[in-house]
């Protein structure tokens, strides 16, 4: 397909260069006052490490798996997740806790291992579109970065407290699992109520 | 000055020499150092980006990005000093003071200040004192062999970029030196002299820039392309000749021709200064005397590094055979007219 080139017909001003490029000045000028008057942070640069950019909504960062008030595990290890991840980055097994199996005939659920290989990861979010118990976010963190492959390997633990510092809640470990577990498995308190 | 001669064991001329020469080889190359930064800086400006601003002193004090000259300098001493296989190794070697001269040299005679009498002796603010002979001849002849350094650079280093690159800068450079110097003897010829001293004293009341407008349109014009910059800078093209006759140019001595750039930028803002915009003159001020003289020369002389600046960042290229087109078909037929229209002024005033 042909392409016709519009012919523009300079006036006598603009055939001198002269005054064109007098123009062109006062823009750079403009631009250039305009920037170096600017605060840093009105700039358009956001300057990385000092700066940094709020991410919208519904951004796919890091993961969270999330937690109930008392710090249990939200994840009922029901493996939705795992089935849904088109990269096979996650890495359940699963176990029972409570006491509760025994004495009330049902069984309690949660995560033993729940890994996360964060160098396959692709951050689609259909683990968080999967999970029926909204156990797992993708939620706004993007500075993910290691110096050795290993520690790419977000276990349990990990992805629990992904996001603890910026919501201000308490860091869980092993420890504060086992208390858990003793809260959970209280089962004469609950019998007595 | 006498008593610190005598404790040197010098004469005061001597010591005056020593002094000027100092002034002249260091101002010119901080102000050119200075330029890099304001160059990148003023570009991001110009551009609504922000430019280097990491380096610190210490890792503390920014200082506005001005350590990136430091940190630029101590890069290029470290890397490796390369010279390619088949290059010329003395001519390649002599390339980067062969550039870097030209540029220097030239602002031996530019006066940056007003001259001064202390202890019945006159003391002249330029390295070579009125009545030397060469006057305003020196730096054009000089900025002609900058053309040496270009062209010994191309062919040393044995490279096709290099040595299109060089064709095209020394193409460039020697066209435009006829319409320069038919602009410059156009204000030899008013002023009636062409000693610098002799030209900034004819523009006390009216700068040059006035009745010679045109002539500082063309002057002005030329030496961005003997300064081979933007918009004419043929020396370098990324897309068709990768860096021009620099390209096989790599640590020290790349930075020592980057530089010579730089100084070429200072130096030719200086000689606009003197020709057209009354050197040390400061307006309204009949005789400004020795520091209000410098600084205005200081003034003048930063407005026009800034103005080559500031044309980099809004004009794009031009096209090689445009450039050529404008400097023979515009450029000289301008200058030329200009010459022969103040000649007929002065011969209709008698």
């Amino acid at each position: 397909m042909a392409v016709i080139v519009k012919q523009v017909e300079l006036s006598w001003l603009d055939r001198t260069y002269f005054w064109p490029i007098f123009k062109g000045m006062v823009i750079t000028m403009r631009h250039f006052l305009r920037q170096i008057t600017t605060r840093t942070k009105d700039r358009y640069t956001v300057q990385y490490p000092d700066m940094k950019r709020e991410m919208p909504e519904g951004y796919r960062g890091l993961h969270e798996l999330k937690r109930f008030e008392d710090g249990a595990i939200k994840c009922v290890a029901c493996f939705m997740c795992a089935e849904a991840c088109p990269a096979r980055c996650i890495t359940i097994r699963a176990e029972e806790f409570s006491d509760l199996n025994l004495t009330q005939g049902f069984e309690e659920k949660r995560p033993a291992i729940f890994k996360i290989d964060m160098l396959r990861c692709i951050y689609c979010g259909y683990c968080e579109e999967a999970c029926p118990k909204d156990a797992i976010w993708l939620r706004k963190d993007y500075e993910l970065a290691a110096y050795d492959r290993l520690s790419m390997q977000f276990g349990k633990w990990d992805l629990m407290n992904t996001y603890a510092d910026v919501d201000g809640k308490a860091r869980l470990t092993q420890e504060s699992e086992k208390e858990i577990k003793i809260h959970h498995g209280d089962t004469e308190s609950t019998e007595k109520r | 000055m006498d008593q610190l001669s005598a404790l040197l064991h010098m004469s005061p001329a001597t010591l005056w020499m020593a002094f000027k020469v100092l002034l002249v080889f260091a101002g010119p190359l901080t102000l050119a150092a200075l330029m890099t930064w304001v160059e990148r800086r003023g570009s991001a400006m110009i551009q609504d980006r922000i430019g280097p601003n990491r380096a610190a002193l210490f890792g503390k004090w920014r200082l506005l990005g001005l350590p990136q000259l430091a940190a630029d300098g101590i890069k290029a001493f470290m890397k490796e000093d390369l010279v390619p296989p088949h290059a010329h190794k003395f001519l390649f070697w002599l390339t980067p003071i062969l550039a870097f001269l030209p540029a220097a040299l030239g602002f031996a005679v530019i006066p940056f200040g007003q001259s001064f009498q202390s202890g019945g002796q006159t003391y002249h603010l330029s390295l070579l004192d009125p009545g030397n002979g060469m006057g305003m001849l020196y730096p054009l002849a000089i900025g002609a062999t900058a053309v040496y350094g270009v062209l010994v650079a191309a062919w040393s280093s044995n490279n096709k970029w290099a040595i299109l690159g060089g064709m095209r800068a020394s193409a460039q450079m020697v066209s435009y030196e006829l319409g320069m110097s038919l602009a410059v003897i156009s204000i030899f010829m008013t002023t009636g002299g062409y000693d610098p001293h002799q030209i900034i004293a004819a523009q006390n009341g009216m700068w040059n820039v006035g009745p010679q407008f045109v002539g500082f349109l063309v002057f002005f014009t030329c030496m961005f392309a003997e300064t081979n910059r933007l918009p004419f800078d043929f020396a370098e093209g990324e897309s068709e000749i990768v860096a021009g006759y620099f390209t096989e140019f790599g640590s020290m001595k790349f930075a020592l021709m980057y530089l010579s750039e730089f100084i070429h930028l200072v130096t030719a803002s200086a000689l606009i200064v003197t020709l057209y915009f009354g050197g040390w003159r400061v307006p309204f001020v009949g005789n400004p005397g020795v520091l209000l003289s410098v600084a205005a020369f200081l003034g003048k002389t930063l407005f026009f590094c800034w103005v080559f600046v500031w044309v980099r960042w809004t004009l794009p290229r031009f096209r090689y055979d445009q450039l050529m087109k404008m400097g023979w078909k515009v450029m000289l037929p301008l200058s030329l007219a200009n010459f022969l229209f103040h000649a007929f002024l002065m011969f209709r005033r008698g």
